[in-house]
């Protein structure tokens, strides 16, 4: 029996904001325990939430980015459970009224249909001290302002999960709505993934693997929960309704809770914070003021005669593709510019593990330098030459090209009289070629090169070796 | 001048009027009403804390102010506050075990407003655990005893304030009210209780127990003087965002005016069966006493009353289940003794520390909310809500406010109800439209029973009308032979 898997994603996103959903405190990733608390995201007695109106601005834009109709009104609901990371006991999210319904984002050619988009408050992190046996809650994160994206159970492989909430990230990231550290945790998924024959229409009993915070997490986790589904229904059993959690060092999920144990979690509409009213007008606001966005950025990337990868490539790094446009700016030759990017600048990148927020070259600088090569004022050789110490050093090209002597040479006569040398110090090479190795002009070319410094002239190079060896 | 025979029966303008005229100093005042409070506590258990030092200082500090000439209407001017309300460095306990050595690191903003002014706070009153109950009999720290009969309640929750008023240990308290826990106990007391309407004063530093009901409100022994406070306290506050952002005009307005041409109504459902002879007797005159000074006197219908104490008893111990979750013994309050994991700890830190009536309601309020009777209970009881609602409004159109009962009996002996909560839920029934509805209501002495013990009458008007209702009341007060609780 082929069985067929279903899943569907719950994305969730840290908010750039600076302050926190309900109170004031900064909501910066990482430092000392417990320092950015207040009454309020601590829950002392008597505090009340005070809504961030600047999270519902990011959470608009991210409904527009994934295509959503956003709602003139939403509220929050309190979600009641204890757990040692919810100081309340109880989390301020969207339940009844979420601020965006109804959306999707491609992957490809297939539509993944959004069904929400809702504001909620993260929880803290829970320490575990393994030696002492106590577990240690720090709140600093209590409160930093999530979106819970939540898909229809429309994918059908990990590859497209993956595939997906990389496309998800990527929005947001140009939204300017979420950095999608999944590192960092500032973006997370949950995946509820069921398996049913191939060809079916009725779904499975699905399990919900949470928390994973990677691509590779995402994709090996439910590639082991299908093998674990489908083991069991080959063996008579059924899949139990079951939150998992995914241990990526063993390579299993394992059970956190069963349907039996499952909370009710008592939603109700939380009294102390009033409706979010949104007009069209604010939507027009925001929607106009949105930053492009990754797919339509493509299509602006293939219509300059960029291939499909290089343009895919570009979009995928913003940051990247912003300096790409920069540099465009400079010199309008898109071919040329991605070209120096995709095929020299990326590789130091990588190389150096440099990202493209601290590059030491300026896009104008780039540019200049891509003119420079196509104009022949130095060779493709100079110019790497010129990148690499532009990338380690900083710079302009045309000074370090002066410099350094590489400001390509026009003189024949030079290559004249190195091209002489050349020929009558290397007779077998000559030999060679005469008796139709095509090969060894390379050998000649180099010999030649390397005589003439960076200076050298290929063109000019060329044409006078093939002349003297061909007469 | 005695100042000890004065406090008895001052009002707060001429208290400011004695600081101002240099009659007695701060220092002084507060001196003589330590003195009874500290003397008449072991009576009527009305504070929890009294704080002599902080209030010295905060007295000495008034009275440069006065010197200044920079006094404004509560300036040094000894007051109380009912322990569920947020005062830095001060004990704040809600009356519970749980929060028994609780030390807040911020005021109230109504305790901020109080002290911007140079208020003396004195100490934290007594009052039901978390503000639950009709009796103030609830408290871990033992029950407040009515002043006017110490072997009876003082009413609830709001007890200890009222009960300090009365027996002038302090010149004014604040109390909070939630269904009915500023005025019920102002009437078992024979002071005056006003409760404004819901969003006038900042919950912020208020401990929750149900969110959508719960206001701060003033007690004293005039209308006039709960308007005094009320000016200080009310008005916007960026730190709650349930509270109005217009601002709050003064309640003291037209305080003179009198009742002519007012339209008074009179709810029939509210003088039904369960309201005892002598408390009807008492606001039926009252009624007649506002015909004769010029009022009008129509009759009106509330026909869903009858479902007014369910729907309160539903939404606000749901809200108070939710509300009382934080307390779990990790990040402060009491800690159990007992077990290691979360589970444990938490379970039996709130076994040990929530009293019985608390832990009744939060029953309540979780099974209401809880998966399969949501639709039915706590749903439901929400349109009742917004039905209520909308046919006080209409009554509103048709007359100035309303006058009812408070309570449908006098204070009752201490233990009455302990067995029979449900009974003291339905005792209910005439105050808690006022917070179902979240409108203001005051309640004011206007009756003694054959045992000589308060009957008080509640004003209830449309929204914002707190002017009105301490404009009718002062009317009242000023034909109205009080009589002091002699102790």
């Amino acid at each position: 029996m082929s069985y067929q898997t279903v899943i569907g994603l719950e994305i969730h996103a840290e908010l750039l904001t600076n302050s926190k959903v309900f109170c004031s405190c900064s909501a910066e990733f990482g430092g000392e325990e417990n320092v950015r608390v207040c009454p309020r995201c601590s829950g002392l007695p008597g505090s009340l939430p005070l809504f961030n109106r600047g999270a519902a601005e990011l959470a608009v834009k991210a409904g527009l980015a994934l295509n959503c109709k956003i709602n003139n009104f939403s509220a929050f609901d309190r979600k009641n459970y204890f757990y040692p990371d919810l100081p309340k006991a109880y989390q301020i999210t969207q339940f009844y009224s979420p601020i965006c319904e109804d959306g999707y984002l491609n992957i490809g050619t297939k539509k993944i249909r959004i069904n929400r988009i809702h504001i909620e408050e993260d929880a803290g992190k829970l320490i575990h001290d393994e030696k002492r046996k106590i577990s240690l809650a720090d709140y600093n994160r209590c409160g930093v302002p999530l979106i819970e994206i939540v898909t229809e159970p429309d994918i059908r492989s990990a590859e497209e999960a993956k595939a997906f909430t990389a496309e998800v990230a990527l929005a947001l990231k140009y939204a300017g709505v979420c950095d999608a550290k999944m590192e960092q945790g500032s973006l997370r998924c949950d995946v509820n993934i069921s398996i049913m024959p191939e060809g079916s229409n009725t779904f499975g009993t699905r399990t919900e693997i949470k928390n994973l915070n990677s691509l590779r997490s995402i994709g090996r986790a439910i590639e082991y929960e299908f093998s674990r589904q489908k083991a069991l229904l080959e063996g008579g059993e059924r899949v139990i309704q079951q939150t998992l959690h995914w241990n990526d060092a063993s390579g299993v999920t394992t059970a956190l809770r069963s349907k039996e144990e499952a909370h009710d979690y008592r939603y109700f509409p939380e009294p102390d914070i009033p409706p979010i009213f949104i007009t069209d007008e604010e939507i027009e606001f925001i929607s106009r003021a949105m930053p492009e966005m990754p797919q339509s950025r493509k299509a602006r990337y293939l219509s300059l005669g960029l291939s499909d990868a290089d343009a895919s490539l570009l979009i995928g790094d913003k940051a990247l593709a912003d300096f790409f446009e920069a540099a465009l700016k400079g010199y309008q030759n898109p071919k040329s510019v991605s070209s120096m990017i995709i095929v020299e600048l990326l590789r130091r990148m990588n190389d150096a593990s440099v990202s493209a927020e601290d590059l030491k070259i300026k896009p104008d600088d780039l540019a200049v330098l891509c003119k420079m090569a196509d104009d022949g004022a130095v060779s493709r050789g100079a110019a790497k030459d010129i990148l690499k110490e532009m990338f380690d050093l900083g710079g302009r090209p045309m000074e370090i090209a002066e410099k350094g002597g590489m400001l390509m040479s026009n003189d024949s006569s030079a290559v004249e009289t190195a091209a002489n040398r050349i020929l009558a110090a290397n007779p077998k090479a000559v030999e060679e070629y005469k008796s139709g190795s095509a090969k060894v002009f390379g050998f000649l070319m180099g010999q030649m090169c390397r005589s003439l410094g960076k200076s050298a002239n290929p063109a000019i190079i060329k044409k006078i070796l093939e002349e003297k060896l061909n007469s | 001048m005695d100042l000890k025979e004065f406090i008895k029966t001052a009002t707060l303008t001429q208290l400011g009027g004695g600081l101002k005229s240099k009659a007695f100093s701060s220092s002084e005042l507060t001196s003589a009403y330590l003195e009874r409070a500290k003397s008449m506590n072991d009576k009527t258990n009305a504070f929890i804390t009294i704080d002599e030092e902080a209030a010295f200082a905060s007295a000495k500090n008034a009275d440069e102010l006065i010197s200044k000439g920079r006094a404004k209407p509560l300036t040094g001017i000894p007051v109380s506050v009912k322990d569920n309300i947020c005062t830095k460095n001060l004990k704040t306990t809600c009356a519970s075990k749980m929060l028994e050595d609780f030390d807040p690191v911020y005021d109230a903003t109504a305790v901020s407003r109080l002290k911007k002014q140079g208020a003396v706070i004195i100490g934290k009153t007594n009052m039901d655990e978390f503000a639950m109950g009709g009796s103030s009999g609830t408290s871990y720290f033992g029950a407040v005893k009515n002043p006017y009969d110490l072997t009876r309640v003082s009413g609830g929750s709001s007890g200890g304030s009222a009960a300090a008023v009365a027996a002038s240990m302090c010149a004014a308290a604040l109390g909070s009210d939630t269904g009915g826990s500023v005025r019920q106990p102002a009437s078992f007391c024979g002071i005056t209780g006003l409760k404004p309407t819901y969003g006038t004063v900042s919950r912020y530093g208020l401990i929750a127990f149900a969110s959508s009901f719960d206001q701060i409100g003033t007690m004293a022994k005039s209308a006039e003087d709960c308007g005094i406070l009320l000016n200080a306290i009310a008005g916007k506050d960026d730190l709650d965002s349930t509270c109005r952002t217009a601002p709050f005009k003064n309640c003291l307005k037209d305080i003179e005016k009198g009742v002519k041409r007012l339209k008074i109504g009179l709810p029939k459902e509210f003088f039904g069966d369960s309201i005892s002879g002598d408390v009807k007797s008492a606001v039926f005159k009252a009624a007649k006493t506002y015909e004769k000074m010029g009022a009008e006197i129509i009759e009106v219908s509330l026909p869903d009353l009858k479902y007014a104490i369910a729907a309160y008893y539903l939404i606000s111990s749901a809200e108070a289940a939710s509300n009382l979750s934080r307390y779990d013994g990790i990040k402060y309050g009491h800690r159990s003794k007992k077990g290691k994991s979360y589970e444990d700890i938490i379970k039996n830190s709130r076994r040990e520390g929530f009293g019985n009536e608390v832990k009744r309601r939060i029953m309540l309020g979780n099974y209401a909310l809880s998966s399969g009777y949501y639709e039915a209970y706590y749903k439901r009881a929400v349109k009742i809500r917004k039905k209520l609602k909308a046919e006080l409004d209409e009554i509103f159109k048709t007359c100035d406010f309303i006058l009812t009962p408070t309570a449908p009996t006098t204070a009752y002996k201490i233990g009455s109800f302990d067995k029979n909560p449900v009974k003291m839920y339905s005792s209910d029934i005439c105050t808690v439209t006022a917070n179902i509805a979240g409108l203001p209501a005051l309640s004011t002495p206007c009756g003694y029973d054959k045992n000589g013990l308060p009957i008080g009458m509640s004003l209830m008007g449309k929204a914002l009308s707190e002017a009105t209702l301490i404009r009718a009341a002062s009317a009242f007060e000023s034909q109205f032979e009080k009589r002091e609780a002699g102790l």
